[in-house]
């Protein structure tokens, strides 16, 4: 084969596809390996030990489990839903602004810069039942003379979760669309206000069609690292109240490192893996199409 | 009431709504940030006061200094921490834009089979749960003898964010008409000439801000350096967090001003990277 | 009846007024041209009466009725945009139909009426594809389709043709004359085009920097232009302008080259006073080759060397030089000329036109 030279796009994703391979695809199909045996960080011969399928079998059968997946779909469906919403008006305030446009948009990105970690001590902070910022204000304002256990009950804790969750990504939804906006012809808009169109008909007849794909492209971007929800949980509660805010990701982190069970954490992580992947090409599937129709028609 | 005047009042309304709502929402997104950097300078006693002490009575710098003040005199060892993170972040996000700028521009200028699927391949390796990714990767990196190194948690963020950089490299290209590379190469340039010369100064801000993104990423990274890391070798801030808390008790104070060490970086890159950075992630998306 | 009209209309963006409140009535069933150069705030003008910019003072009324805060859709009127702002995600029939669909008519209503706009344009085997697949010459059909689907009282047209190649727009300048006649409804068009404005209108109004400079018909425009400003805008090519000073019963160019004063400026100047005098193409030609004869007692006749010329077929445009300044003139059933070629020209006084030198209005009684 002389003179045989791989073609250039081969060669320029090649670093690319070394580093993915080395740090990423590798150690996954160890961790895939891994999944089969009853491995255990104290026994290391206890990796050459092949199981089959039963650190699968343990898991589809774990209540515990379950409960965590159930949970975490939960948390990623009611926040994705209501950061895309919030997102949206946030947006159209900001476009709508007359003054002030840099500095509105900064300030929008600005949970952007909050890493996750301290996305969860801030709400951590402010949603502490005795000293927070939450319960201060409500028994100042007299609407409550309790202090409320926000982290403490179950449900009030996976609502101060999905409070952050919200917090810290509502922006990535909001800049996008804002985006989307801006790069929006105005005449459309205008016709169909001589058209006869109210406010509310203009946005849903011609706005909307519009912004769609740039919300897909938030949801695209958004479902790359669902997972940093990861890092507010385990620093808000860390699954707990007695596991009633445990996602899969924590329950990993927990099998893994504090019961060492490696082999049936990479069996769950396995199945964390694969929810992740399946939002995403879902996502990108709705983008592909959102992009051809923008394409072809705008 | 005249039809005008009611359609005029009806305008007034409208616009006095968008401002309210405007304000509202601008003060959710501040309020907690702002909460954290007046805790900072706050006496724990102020903090922990109950009834609570809506206006601060005595403000100092008192947490920091305590955080400076080395280990054992309340301190924890930030500068090494601020190094790490530093370090770590800097590195990484090199070589993410190295590899990112190549794999951007091969996506964005070529033509090849299955080229779809090799970008959603490439991105779906981001999707990886950090905590899922960081138990094979522990085990590996023992085996290895690179756990607690900076190599490691680099190796580990230039694999986390070279996807993402691909993806916003890839937007910047497209925007940069091939007319112009072509120009290029007829006025005499090579391929690689027509590169350096002219495509690459024109992507140069958009490829500026994925770096700042790929910068932020790493430095607020917790899921894989919280495993990867051990001691003040290579623990990187986010990691450093934790310092401030006991088994049952969280020193706020502390912990606050920790925060607006970690912020005030990302701050000012992300208010540099503001207006790029949606340009590049809107024209890879919407025109892919 | 939707007659419009503009009182003391003031358009201002902060502390920068761009419409300093012009006055204009428009007849019911009238066809009004706003023409002007980029600028001067006949789109603006346009866009008040539409509802899309608000009004910062003055009156608007529709049919008689003040409707300066009403929105957009409480106006009853239709509009042509420039680009065609056509709805991408819908076909050519739910463009055309949106209107009604908004107006709450069920499909029954709408088929039909969508079907007679078609027709009429000419769109019917268009109507289930998308403005995508369109040329620009069918979306601007589909455009105008929107608005007569609405039978509405006003019609407002921004530039229109302007996105349109000559060939397509000369077609469709056709179009909307005989949409006009057909529909009967008032409209309002705005063009920076001069020979669309002559062409359609019943009426000109010729703006500049905010104000009105002239309201009229076309022959009147283009024969009584009130100001130096109105006589260069229309006509093409543009009339010949040029300074002067009256002496002694003549007009002096710079260059000393002189030219009788026209009989009936005669007591409208005094001697030393600047002036800009005004030639149409038309009536400076080589003798022999003009409209007129050329024998009429107003004609004066000069020897002018020819600069260049610009052979259009049935005619030529001859470029020459006279008092300092090169001249347009207009040579009908032309010959070959070559440059530097002396010639016999005629200058018809009877049609010149004579400005104030200052302040830029005609002087003609």
């Amino acid at each position: 084969m002389k003179g045989w030279r791989p073609p250039a796009p081969f060669l320029l994703l090649l670093p690319a596809i070394v580093v993915l391979a080395a740090v990423v695809i590798v150690p996954l199909i160890l961790s895939l390996y891994s999944s089969f045996t009853p491995f255990r960080l104290t026994q290391p011969a206890s990796l050459y030990t092949f199981v089959g399928f039963r650190n699968y079998a343990r898991i589809l059968a774990d209540r515990e489990f379950w409960t965590a997946f159930g949970r975490t779909v939960l948390l990623l469906t009611v926040a994705l839903n209501v950061e895309m919403l919030l997102g949206l008006g946030l947006a159209m305030l900001v476009e709508k602004a007359t003054s002030g446009q840099r500095l509105l948009r900064t300030i929008m990105m600005f949970p952007m810069m909050f890493s996750p970690i301290l996305v969860g001590f801030q709400f951590k902070f402010m949603f502490n039942d005795n000293i927070g910022l939450v319960n201060n204000a409500l028994q100042s304002l007299g609407l409550t003379d309790q202090a409320i256990p926000w982290l403490i009950d179950g449900s009030l804790a996976f609502t101060a979760i999905l409070v952050a969750e919200i917090w810290s990504s509502t922006s990535v939804f909001a800049i996008l669309i804002l985006a989307g906006l801006l790069a929006m012809p105005k005449e459309p808009i205008e016709a169909a206000r001589v058209d006869g169109c109210t406010p509310w008909q203009t946005f849903r007849y011609v706005t909307w069609p519009f912004i769609m794909p740039f919300a897909y492209i938030a949801m695209t971007i958004r479902s790359l690292d669902v997972a940093r929800a990861y890092d507010i949980v385990k620093i808000m509660t860390d699954g707990g109240p007695a596991k009633r805010t445990e996602l899969i990701w924590t329950l990993v982190s927990r099998t893994a490192y504090a019961d060492a069970r490696m082999g049936l954490a990479n069996a769950m992580a396995y199945v964390a893996i694969l929810l992740s992947i399946l939002f995403t090409v879902y996502f990108f599937r709705k983008l592909a199409a959102a992009r051809t129709q923008i394409a072809a028609e705008w | 009431m005249n039809e005008n005047t009611k359609a005029r009042l009806n305008g007034l309304l409208l616009s006095a709504a968008h401002k309210i709502g405007l304000f509202l929402a601008m003060a959710v997104i501040c309020l907690p940030g702002l909460w954290i950097v007046l805790a900072s300078f706050r006496p724990t006693v102020e903090i922990m006061a109950k009834p609570p002490v809506w206006i601060p009575g005595d403000l100092s710098f008192d947490a920091y200094v305590a955080m400076f003040s080395g280990v054992g005199q309340g301190g924890i060892p930030v500068i090494e921490y601020f190094r790490n993170s530093l370090i770590v972040s800097v590195t990484s996000t090199a070589i993410a834009l190295a590899i990112g700028m190549a794999g951007g521009y091969a996506f964005a200028r070529f033509r090849f089979k299955v080229k779809s699927s090799i970008f959603l391949g490439l991105m779906l390796t981001r999707t990886v749960p950090g905590i899922a990714l960081s138990l094979p990767l522990f085990f590996v990196y023992s085996k290895l003898g690179v756990i607690d190194t900076h190599f490691g948690l680099i190796m580990a963020y230039v694999a986390l964010n070279v996807p993402f950089t691909i993806w916003l490299i890839d937007g910047f290209f497209r925007q940069v008409p091939k007319d112009l590379a072509e120009a290029a190469q007829i006025d005499g340039c090579t391929r690689w000439q027509a590169f350096w010369q002219v495509e690459f100064p024109l992507a140069g801000p958009g490829i500026a801000s994925a770096g700042i993104f790929a910068f932020l990423t790493s430095w607020n990274e917790f899921a894989l350096a919280s495993q990867l890391t051990r001691s003040v070798n290579s623990k990187t801030l986010p990691v450093g967090l934790l310092d401030y808390t006991a088994e049952f008790t969280i020193d706020w104070r502390g912990m606050c001003a920790l925060a607006v060490i970690m912020i005030i970086p990302a701050l000012v890159l992300t208010f540099i990277v503001q207006k790029h950075l949606v340009s590049g992630l809107t024209s890879g998306a919407v025109k892919g | 009846m939707a007659t419009v009209s503009l009182e003391k209309l003031v358009k201002r963006y902060g502390a920068v007024e761009v419409v300093h409140g012009i006055d204009l009535d428009v007849a019911d069933r009238e066809f009004i041209a706003l023409v002007g150069p980029s600028g001067c705030g006949k789109s603006t003008t346009l866009r008040m009466i539409a509802g899309l910019e608000p009004i910062s003072g003055g009156n608007l009324r529709i049919g008689g009725k003040i409707v300066n805060d009403l929105p957009p859709r409480s106006r009853n009127l239709a509009m042509v945009f420039q680009s065609y702002a056509l709805y991408p995600h819908m076909t050519v029939r739910e463009n055309m139909g949106f209107s009604l669909k908004i107006a709450g008519q069920t499909p029954e209503e709408i088929a039909p009426r969508v079907e007679e706009a078609a027709k009429t344009l000419d769109l019917t085997h268009l109507l289930d594809r998308r403005p995508s697949q369109l040329s620009g010459g069918q979306r601007q059909r589909v455009a105008m389709g929107r608005a007569i689907v609405r039978q509405p009282e006003v019609f407002l047209f921004d530039e229109p043709l302007s996105n349109l190649d000559a060939k397509l727009r000369t077609q469709m300048r056709v179009e909307i004359k005989k949409l006009h006649a057909k529909v009967q409804s008032t409209v309002i068009y705005v063009t920076h085009d001069q020979v669309e404005a002559m062409t359609l209108a019943d009426r000109i109004v010729i703006m500049r920097d905010g104000h009105i400079e002239q309201v009229g018909t076309p022959e009147d425009v283009f024969q009584r232009p009130n100001s130096k400003f109105v006589a260069g805008f229309i006509g093409s090519p543009p009339m010949n302008l040029k300074d002067a000073e009256i002496a002694d019963g003549h007009v002096v160019f710079s260059s000393g080259d002189r030219l009788p004063l026209p009989s009936r400026f005669r007591d409208r100047v005094t001697a030393g006073q600047r002036v800009t005098f005004g030639l149409r193409p038309d009536d400076l030609y080589p003798a022999g080759h003009g409209i007129h004869s050329g024998e009429d007692a107003d004609v004066y006749r000069h020897d002018l060397h020819v600069i260049l010329t610009e052979p259009l077929g049935n005619e030529t445009l001859v470029f020459s030089d006279f008092g300092g300044a090169e001249w347009v003139g207009r040579m009908l059933n032309p010959r070959r000329l070559v440059s530097g070629e002396a010639l016999p020209f005629c200058f018809d006084l009877s049609q010149a036109h004579l400005f104030d030198g200052e302040t830029g209005k005609t002087l003609r009684g």
